[in-house]
């Protein structure tokens, strides 16, 4: 069995939203018990990530260490067009994800007791997300 | 046909470890010839890398690469509860991957030849580690 949905996500602050609880949601919607979930995010501003729930520092933190890596203000970004941290923004997205998968067990995403979704927004002008979720399984 | 378990390992410490023969097991137990083999991590301080198998060296060199990368105790951290790998970790865990997909092909791990499946433990101390692993396929 296939299951496929696409869903806007609002825009988002800078940083890590935790969507675990639309991601929930989905999953139940689709009546598939066992498998494996896809979530793809149509965009090169934002990225998905699964993260440490516990403590909100390890979110904060490792968004200054992407900066760090990928600073908005680096002589090397050529393009200074529709938003000012185009580039740095695109690198941090290419350091991370657009797409994570996970299984499906019982329903509901077989996470770790401290894993929870994040949807990761680079951009500093942000804007609605596309992010498609496919399910296969039984 | 889909066929999922669970998986656990005892890590001494930080480095890489090869797990190829237990998915190479899962995969022969499952009845599955072709298809795809979901690997999934359920931590955040703890990551899967598909890596050369030949030479040790080369993955003591990329753990010397991610430790000059990613700082212990970086002062730029906040989150050190369990000490100085604490906020590392999760760094070490975000720029790797949380889930691995390969090809099954005549009831195998269709890798390269020199690619190896590795559980990366990016703590200094032992843990266990969880894995969940998905085959999926005919």
């Amino acid at each position: 069995m296939v299951f496929q949905d696409t869903i806007k996500l609002a825009p988002q602050q800078k940083g890590a939203t935790d969507i675990t609880e639309i991601v929930n949601g989905l999953v139940r919607d689709a009546e598939i018990r066992n498998g494996i979930c896809q979530l793809f995010v149509h965009n090169n501003h934002s990225s998905l990530l699964i993260a440490d729930t516990a403590d909100e520092n390890t979110k904060n933190k490792t968004q200054e260490y992407l900066a760090m890596l990928a600073p908005s203000n680096d002589s090397t970004n050529r393009q200074i067009d529709a938003s000012m941290n185009a580039i740095p923004s695109r690198m941090r997205t290419a350091l991370m994800q657009t797409s994570i998968s996970f299984p499906i067990r019982n329903s509901r995403p077989a996470l770790g007791a401290w894993q929870g979704i994040y949807l990761w927004e680079q951009a500093g002008q942000p804007d609605e997300r596309n992010l498609t979720i496919t399910i296969v399984g039984e | 046909m889909l066929h999922q378990q669970k998986l656990r390992f005892s890590t001494r410490g930080r480095g890489t470890y090869n797990i190829t023969k237990q998915i190479t097991e899962v995969i022969a137990g499952s009845g599955i010839r072709d298809g795809m083999c979901h690997i999934f991590i359920q931590h955040t301080s703890a990551s899967l890398i598909l890596c050369e198998n030949a030479d040790r060296s080369v993955r003591e060199d990329l753990d010397a690469y991610m430790a000059r990368l990613v700082r212990d105790g970086d002062s730029l951290y906040q989150h050190n509860d369990e000490g100085p790998d604490d906020m590392a970790a999760h760094i070490r865990t975000v720029l790797t991957q949380s889930t691995l997909s390969i090809p099954v092909h005549k009831g195998k791990c269709d890798l390269g030849m020199w690619q190896g499946i590795f559980l990366w433990e990016h703590r200094t101390n032992s843990h266990k580690r969880n894995l969940s692993v998905t085959v999926m396929g005919e």
